[in-house]
């Protein structure tokens, strides 16, 4: 029993129906204003009313993934060494970093001309290049005279080469898939670690320097595949709220949490709408009602299902009060027993 | 008050023999009237299946077409049609069964593994979870089936089966007719059906091949009469002509034994029609037309969707004792009080339950012949009658205990007030009814907030319970003053603004000071009869009269910044009343404490009367704005303009840098992205030191400034954008405007790749001194912007709700403080892990301090 019974909810109160308004009343508020917030836009990450869609849909995937990877101490406490790390993470194509391709079919090799100026942006050398890439395409490579890198196919079937050429370009020659661009950043309390503009956490944590207990993403099922539901739930719940304050709406906690708790209830992870809880529930009335009328009605007769007349949409639809607020108390006496009592 | 309760609802499917019992009529007759105008016998408007004519007798009950509920009657189909909706199931079940000897295709082994799983899932101590990892196995289980090969009962080899929308079954090259099917799955016996989860004794799956086809009563598909005298059938009515007709070809057909070829093309036509019957946006075939070429309208099409049977007719309806009008404001009424107009009073009623113990109340009200009079009389057996002079007397004398009296409605009534969109539940609440002179509803300003209403043609909803339990729950759970306190984050959401937080902070200026005639007239204004301790010099102190309002015991202190509000013993001792302390919103923490110290009503009455007491001074004081509050001194104009020269040439040295690639690049940002960024922060800079400029410069009786920093209305940067610049004008993407015209311009008057402040929507014109032509265009960019954003976020947003609100609608908390839903699982173990109730939170946390 919670301790203050003075400002505690009612038994009844319909809670969950409060959260969702509580989410959805100020919905038409968002995005709107940040037409108002002209300025320092650092990170173009997904914000305002999208993203809290994108959150209850339960997505597979943040359309802006985000990773913020803690470091071990030996390497937390220098700029150099988390930059380290950060380099063996940082996502990088060949796309991003070549001039174009030359094929010679006659002699089964292709000649990658490389970008220098991006090469150096993103500090990486041929030699290196050319290894991840031997090591990706199971090919062989070198590193010609002018600094480009040569990749012999073994093969003199157009085919087979153009189909190595179209595997180059989008072959990754650094870091770690998914992981997008890394770099380092600082706490306030200034201890340095790598911030990440993707998110595939189960190889990050492999990378010699990262503290594998301390990674954070926006990602929900990949939190959820890594450090289970209940880093999930939080995670949702993290991300709605910080969402929320961003676009300056204020709701309570309790909503946020409820929202959360009620996604993965079940111990997975489950989105709003027909697909998720509304898809899951028990009768037959509340699905038809919401969407797919026919599909449910139709199953419920071919099965032989039985509506047990228990939830509220039920009950709205025959006319009969809901089971919840005013409507949940009921008289408890057993008749049984009360006609004992009067012997 | 429920004498019967519904207490499930079963689903299945009606066999042959029962849909034969469950009919009143075999139709025969493909049409509907004669040429007299008179239902046809066994025609799609048999008089035995109803009646929907005044003055026809139904042949079935004997009743009149308000008394008879119709009946249902059925159409024999000389050839057996599959019912296409259940098509996919009907594939379901072939596939899992054998199609020699229809038993499962499960072997012994699974089938035993299987129905223990079955017990494990009903039985009463196995968790939810359990249950769903049961059924998830069971679901994998069946789905293998399809794969098996050969049947583990009888040996025979299984052949491919072939599904294809909407009605088509192949197994091997061959097609199987719905006769076939139906032999099919006539044979599979009712245990493995139970293992498939289907219950036999109501879905018997053969039923799902149409022999006989249920006609639902004309009740269901009436003819309209037109205005000139021509009848227009319902859709479905059309429909089952269509099936008729062709059954009826068929049955020709097949007698004068024609070729197969032809009684095939008819069965198929038959099949279409029946399939249509259904539901007419079945995919894969042709919808039915109309006549006018538009699609028909069949039974999937009634019950589904927005304007279907489930969410236009069942969750939601239309009422009765209910009044919809313009509102408008009144000062002068409380904010838990609604304004009814005279003519809207005198036509609601609210019902007076005659007892032993105030029947002569009744008949002393029985007998008043103007305005609260009654209107309706309803008997104990329900009958309602309107009151007449000439039955009165009557009446009067017929009166007892059980009767009902409906009586005008009057002042102190209950009435639920709404206004569209209900986004939350604040946007019904229960006032008490106010009747007043005038056509339209009226609230105070403070009750908007919560409704998001304005005056500017807004209309809402007037609701008057009819129960005693539904008014005593509206007056004690809905009442305005129980929803000062928002339950989406505990904030203050009813109360004053705009003229309310002017007066009050202009009257709790420190150096306020009021004759005894002006104080008497402000107290007066807010109903206060008493006047508080004068100054020495015999002025009241616009603090003190303040204090008067307080309600007594009050003690308060709170600091936001350099603000110190402090209320000792019901006295304002140092402080202002601003928008932080007293307006809605997180910073006031002023009426929590009233809330707590003394009552909800206490703090209903301290916002009517401070209300009052602040439009009282703002009159008083005169506040106004005019244009002179927005004109620019010569002086400022100039800094003004040396400021925007300044900033432009900025931009200007940017862009050279730029393009002599001097510019240094921000972190993670291509040269471009840099360029973009640092110009989009000097312009931004810009305006930020305009407003600066502004307040400094603004004298402190400028009412338009005062009005922005009281937090009345308004904010500076409006002023600023009014007397100085607009400023950067914004895109949807968030960054500067750049496209257009082509050749990435805005306008043709613009140079090409010219990125500079003007060229990229950066207005230097107030809205005061005007708009140059392009920057009207850029402003009318961004404007545009808004509007289409607007109109896509609310669609979304919408949708949005009504998912979250589907979703969440079963869970309540119940005596133990946990959430659970209906079913009785555990969403959460303490509510929000403490219990405290949203709209109660800053209750709990002034507490703790």
């Amino acid at each position: 029993m919670a301790k203050d019974q003075e400002y505690n909810v009612q038994a009844g109160e319909p809670v969950g129906v409060i959260a969702a308004q509580s989410l959805g009343e100020p919905g038409t508020q968002m995005v709107l204003r940040t037409f108002h917030l002209a300025g320092v836009a650092a990170t173009i990450a997904t914000s305002g009313l999208p993203r809290i869609i994108e959150l209850l849909d339960a997505k597979k995937m943040p359309s802006s993934p985000i990773m913020r990877i803690h470091l071990k101490e030996s390497y937390s406490k220098s700029f150099a060494k988390a930059d380290e790390v950060a380099k063996k993470i940082s996502e990088i194509k060949m796309r991003s970093i070549m001039k174009r391709v030359a094929e010679n079919f006659a002699s089964g090799k292709i000649l990658v001309i490389l970008n220098e100026q991006s090469m150096q942006a993103v500090d990486l050398t041929a030699r290196q290049a050319a290894a991840r890439l031997a090591k990706e395409l199971g090919v062989e490579t070198k590193v010609g005279e002018h600094g480009n890198i040569i990749v012999n196919t073994h093969t003199k079937n157009l085919k087979d080469v153009r189909a190595v050429t179209v595997k180059i370009t989008k072959a990754i020659v650094n870091g770690i898939e998914g992981a997008g661009k890394a770099m380092v950043a600082q706490e306030k309390g200034g201890e340095f670690y790598v911030e990440a503009a993707g998110s595939n956490i189960e190889p990050v944590m492999q990378v010699e320097g990262v503290d594998p207990g301390k990674i954070y993403t926006n990602d929900l099922f990949a939190m959820y595949r890594v450090f289970g539901v209940e880093a999930a739930r939080n995670t949702l719940a993290l991300e709605l709220k910080k969402t929320l304050e961003d676009q300056d709406i204020s709701v309570n906690d309790r909503h946020i949490s409820l929202i959360a708790d009620a996604m993965t209830a079940d111990g997975t992870l489950q989105s709003i709408g027909r697909h998720g809880l509304v898809g899951k529930k028990e009768s037959v009335f509340a699905k038809a009602a919401f969407e797919e009328t026919v599909k449910h009605l139709i199953n419920a007769a071919a099965f032989g299902q039985i509506d047990y007349m228990r939830g509220v949409t039920e009950n709205i639809l025959v006319g009969k009060q809901i089971p919840l607020g005013t409507g949940s108390v009921k008289l408890v006496i057993k008749r049984k027993e009360t006609k004992k009592k009067e012997k | 008050m429920q004498a019967e309760v519904i207490k499930q609802i079963k689903f299945g499917i009606f066999s042959q023999e029962q849909i034969r019992k469950l009919s009143v009529a075999k139709l025969t007759v493909p049409d509907t009237y004669n040429e007299d105008g008179y239902p046809i016998d066994g025609g799609l408007l048999d008089q035995r299946l109803g009646v929907i004519d005044p003055g026809l007798v139904c042949k079935t009950c004997g009743g009149r077409a308000k008394t008879c509920p119709g009946h249902f009657g059925h159409i024999e189909l000389v050839r057996p049609v599959i019912h296409s909706e259940f098509a996919k199931i009907i594939n379901m079940l072939l596939q899992a069964t054998c199609q020699k000897c229809h038993r499962i295709l499960l072997n012994n082994d699974q089938i035993g593994v299987f129905k223990e799983e079955m017990e494990r899932e009903l039985a009463p101590e196995t968790t939810p979870a359990e249950a769903s990892a049961d059924k998830h196995s069971e679901q994998d289980m069946l789905k293998k089936l399809k794969s098996v090969k050969k049947c583990p009962h009888c040996q025979t080899v299984q052949e491919k089966l072939k599904f294809s929308m909407p009605t088509y079954f192949y197994l091997g090259e061959r097609r199987l007719k719905p006769d076939e099917i139906r032999d099919m799955l006539a044979k599979v016996s009712d245990d493995d059906l139970k293992l498939i989860g289907v219950d036999p004794k109501t879905s018997r799956p053969e039923a799902l091949i149409l022999n006989s086809l249920l006609v639902p009563p004309v009740d269901v598909r009436p003819s309209i009469t037109l205005e000139t005298g021509e009848r227009s059938e319902d859709d479905l009515t059309h429909k089952l002509v269509d099936i008729m007709r062709i059954n009826q070809r068929l049955e020709q057909n097949i007698n004068a034994g024609a070729p197969q070829i032809i009684i095939d093309d008819l069965w198929e036509l038959l099949q279409y029609h029946v399939t249509t019957y259904f539901n007419n946006e079945t995919s894969g075939i042709p919808p039915a037309r109309h006549r006018s070429g538009r699609a028909l309208k069949t039974i999937a099409q009634r019950l589904k969707g927005k304007e279907g049977r489930f969410r236009y007719n069942l969750s939601g309806k239309r009422v009765n004792y209910s009044a919809r009008t313009v509102i408008s404001v009144d000062p002068a009424i409380d904010i838990d009080e609604v304004g009814v107009p005279q003519a809207i009073a005198e036509k609601l009623t609210v019902p007076f339950y005659i007892t032993e113990w105030n029947l002569e109340a009744a008949k002393k009200l029985l007998e008043r012949t103007e305005y609260p009079m009654v209107i309706n009389i309803v008997a104990q057996d329900g009958k309602r009658k309107r009151i007449l002079d000439t039955n009165k007397e009557e009446l009067l004398k017929e009166i007892k205990a059980g009767y009902v009296l409906e009586r005008q409605l009057q002042d102190g009534d209950i009435a639920l007030f709404n206004r569209q969109p209900s986004l939350h539940r604040i946007s019904i609440m229960a006032h008490r009814v106010k009747v007043l002179p005038g056509k339209t509803f009226r609230i105070t300003y403070p009750a908007t907030a919560p409704y998001n209403a304005d005056f500017d043609g807004d209309e809402m909803n007037l609701h008057i319970p009819q129960t005693l339990e539904a008014q005593a729950e509206a007056k004690y759970l809905m009442a305005v003053q129980n929803q000062i306190f928002s339950p989406r984050d505990g904030n203050v959401i009813i109360a004053n603004g705009e003229d309310g937080v002017i007066g009050l902070y202009m009257l709790t200026q420190d150096g306020t000071s009021l004759e005894l005639e002006e104080a008497e007239y402000l107290l007066g204004a807010a109903g206060i009869r008493e006047l508080p301790k004068a100054e020495r010099d015999g002025t009241y102190s616009g603090k003190a009269i303040f204090s008067m309002l307080l309600p007594k015991g009050l003690n308060f202190e709170s600091q936001s910044g350099n603000d110190v509000l402090k209320i000792k013993d019901s006295e304002l001792v140092s402080g202002v009343i601003n928008k932080k302390a007293y307006a809605a919103g997180g910073s006031n923490k002023l009426f929590a404490a009233i809330a707590m110290q003394c009552g909800f009503e206490e703090l209903k009455k301290f916002l009517a009367t401070s209300s009052r007491l602040a439009y009282a001074y703002a009159t008083l004081s005169g506040v106004t704005i005019g244009v002179k509050d927005y004109l620019l001194t010569d002086e400022m104009r100039k800094e003004k303009e040396k400021m925007i020269a300044e900033t432009e040439g900025k931009v200007k040295e940017l862009i050279a840098q730029y393009k002599s690639k001097k510019l240094e690049p921000l972190l993670g940002l291509t040269l471009r992205q840099s360029l973009e960024q640092m110009i989009m922060v000097e312009l931004d800079l810009a305006r930020g030191k305009a407003i600066q400029m502004l307040v400094k410069n603004t004298s402190s009786s400028n009412f338009a400034m005062l009005m922005a920093t009281s937090g009345a209305r308004a904010n500076v940067l409006n002023l600023e954008q009014v007397s100085m610049f607009l400023g950067q004008q914004a895109t949807r993407e968030g960054g500067r405007i750049k496209r257009g015209y082509y050749t990435n311009r805005v306008v043709p008057h613009i140079p090409r790749n010219d990125s500079s402040a003007e060229a990229r929507g950066f207005v230097g014109s107030s809205y005061s001194d005007g708009l140059t032509p392009i920057e009207m265009i850029m402003h009318a960019v961004g404007g545009r912007g808004t509007v289409i954003q607007k109109g896509l976020l609310t669609q979304r947003s919408g949708y949005l709700q009504r998912r979250l609100a589907n979703a969440l609608q079963d869970y309540y908390v119940t005596h133990d403080n946990s959430v659970r839903d209906v079913n009785n699982n555990v969403i959460e173990t303490i509510y929000g892990g403490d219990g405290i109730d949203p709209t109660r939170v800053s209750f709990a946390k002034q507490k703790k301090e």
